[in-house]
């Protein structure tokens, strides 16, 4: 029953909230009201989770491995409650702003729906169902604001990410074909007797699926576009929520299904890491506009995320999750305060800043110093002072931004009071992960020795 | 068999991509609904199986109804993404009063070159 709670919560809360007028601030509040208390749930289940270990539950009775199964470890929850959390904060950000467009809690609802049910379905199939729900939500939210050029990015991240699904769907059949099975954990048991060839094309394809959504170097191209076409808060719930499939999606495949191909292709992750990194940083070093050099700024920090993962092992793991908490933190945190003004956002921009460069004492630099013991720990030098490199980039890119934006005098009025303090709570949290980091790298330790491929 | 659907999601599939590449909306648009009918085509073909109704099996061979299922999914989820395209490029028409995706592009390139210049006079006068 718990299982399911934070999901229905949300689905019917969404399906209701679509019939109303989202424009009306009482409206709004409730969607912000509805996912808190999803949040909650979430968080409920996940202490539970946390004590007795993992969680699964069959839908409509049916045999283990033949019905849906919904499978919920700690990594689920911390993917789950994060993307909730970052929803959370961009939706009640828009509403303290005023929404312009009905649909938007709505829609904010079902993108939140799709995520928790893929963060926590056990079933292949129904992992791609949910992966829908998001992502069309997420190309109307695109659009949302209906200038001309909202309208240009949704078209593109449309285009664009709907071959990434159909990539992701070839793929799923692909396994399907050469598995038997759509459960993952099957699949997984199933993988080593399937041929090597078939099994890297299924991981090839999808891996490309998942580093679309992630705006990985050669993947990226769609991405400074949609980031700076769409407006703050859709951008955040973007970079912060929807880009955590991507993640969640090559660590959940990589690990549970394809640990044999994950080894052997780690080599090319690094350099696609590698490359992201260095990219990303060196355009947004040449950009001027806020939400420009944000966007390439999160394509070099999936770069990170990537060689985390590439270097492998429990190490690897946690450092990659924690590095994935943060960077969603981080990147709704700037792209909501690049978008209004006001005394307490320029502190919670430079908080911002701060924390993607991996200063102490903010929470980037937990996630810099993962990276880097799991770099260590790999006896890379090379990796190492390549982390460097990216983490200096970035302090200069993200301080010229600050100069540019704030040590100008302030012209114009600044933003409603409400939008200032959401932004600032983001800011607290970062600055609270950063001070007392514990509980995320025990959590982000415990969520890395769930995946079978890692155990020791 | 297989070398028949094979052949019919390679020429899909390649369809597709080639009507991606042009400069038309609606090219576009249609080309992407074709990679998506290559998809479920592609799912058909892997694992579909001679035999009876799933649904109320006569015989002992039934015919896998995952499959079919699958497909049926994907195709429903294909017909909303297709109309909320179409609803996106009536809007993109709307607001740019052309169908050519080049000048679309530039109308962003101009865009973003006024952006540009805001951010170096705000900066320039400070």
């Amino acid at each position: 029953m718990i299982i399911a709670l934070p999901l229905a919560i949300l689905w019917i809360g969404a399906v209701c909230l679509a019939l109303l007028d989202g424009t009306r601030k009482p409206v709004g509040w409730t969607a912000v009201t509805l996912l808190a208390a999803a949040t909650v749930a979430t968080v409920v289940l996940g202490v539970d989770v946390y004590q007795d270990g993992t969680r699964a539950v069959t839908a409509g009775g049916w045999m283990p491995g033949i019905g849906i199964t919904f499978r919920i470890d700690v990594l689920s929850i911390v993917f789950a409650v994060l993307s909730q959390f970052v929803l959370l904060a961009a939706l009640a950000f828009e509403v303290s702003q005023g929404v312009r467009a009905r649909v938007l809690p709505a829609l904010t609802m079902f993108m939140a729906t799709g995520l928790t049910g893929l963060f926590f379905t056990g079933d292949a199939f129904n992992f791609y169902v949910f992966f829908e729900i998001s992502m069309i939500s997420a190309y109307i939210m695109t659009g949302y604001g209906e200038n001309p050029r909202q309208f240009r990015a949704a078209f593109t991240f449309t285009a664009v990410n709907l071959l990434g699904s159909v990539f992701f769907l070839i793929g799923i059949a692909a396994l399907y074909h050469n598995t038997g099975w759509l459960d993952m954990d099957r699949i997984g048991q199933q993988m080593p007797l399937v041929a090597e060839n078939p099994a890297i094309l299924s991981a090839t394809i999808i891996f490309v699926a998942f580093s679309i959504k992630l705006g990985l170097f050669p993947f990226h191209f769609w991405l400074p576009a949609v980031y700076t076409g769409t407006r703050g808060a859709v951008a955040a719930m973007l970079s912060g929520g929807l880009a955590n499939i991507g993640t969640y999606g090559i660590m959940r495949f990589g690990a549970d299904i394809f640990p044999r191909e994950l080894e052997e292709g780690s080599k090319v992750l690094l350099l696609l890491g590698s490359c992201s990194i260095i990219y990303g940083a060196m355009q947004a070093l040449s950009r001027h506009t806020p939400n420009e050099v944000l966007a390439y700024s999160s394509i070099g920090q999936v770069g990170y995320i990537l060689v985390a993962i590439a270097i492998g092992g429990p190490v690897g793991f946690a450092a990659a999750i924690l590095y994935a908490v943060v960077n969603s933190l981080n990147k709704t945190l700037l792209f909501l305060s690049a978008s209004v003004r006001g005394l307490l956002v320029g502190a919670a921009f430079a908080v911002g800043a701060f924390s993607v460069a991996g200063v102490p004492p903010v929470g980037g630099f937990i996630g810099k110093l993962a990276l880097f013991r799991a770099s260590v720990n790999d006896d890379d030098a090379w990796l190492t002072a390549l982390l460097f490199v990216g983490g200096a980039l970035s302090f200069i890119y993200m301080f010229q931004l600050y100069r540019r934006r704030y040590w100008i005098p302030e012209n114009g009025e600044s933003s409603p009071l409400a939008a200032q303090v959401v932004v600032a709570i983001v800011a607290i949290a970062i600055i609270a992960v950063g001070i007392w980091p514990q509980p995320l790298i025990e959590l982000s330790d415990r969520a890395a020795l769930v995946i079978p491929g890692v155990l020791p | 068999m297989i070398l028949l659907f094979s052949i019919a999601v390679a020429v899909l599939f390649a369809t597709g991509s080639y009507l991606m590449l042009k400069h038309d909306l609606i090219r576009l648009l249609v080309g992407m609904v074709l990679i998506g009918n290559a998809a479920n085509l592609f799912i058909m073909a892997a694992g579909l199986s001679r035999g009876g109704v799933p649904i109320y099996p006569l015989g002992n061979r039934t015919s896998d109804p995952l499959v079919q299922s699958m497909t049926l999914t994907a195709i429903v989820i294909s017909f909303a993404v297709s109309a909320l395209v179409l609803a996106l490029t009536f809007r993109l028409y709307g607001s740019h009063a052309s169908m050519n995706l080049e000048e679309i592009a530039q109308a962003e390139e101009e865009q973003s070159e006024i952006d540009d210049e805001v951010a170096m006079a705000s900066e320039a006068s400070s």
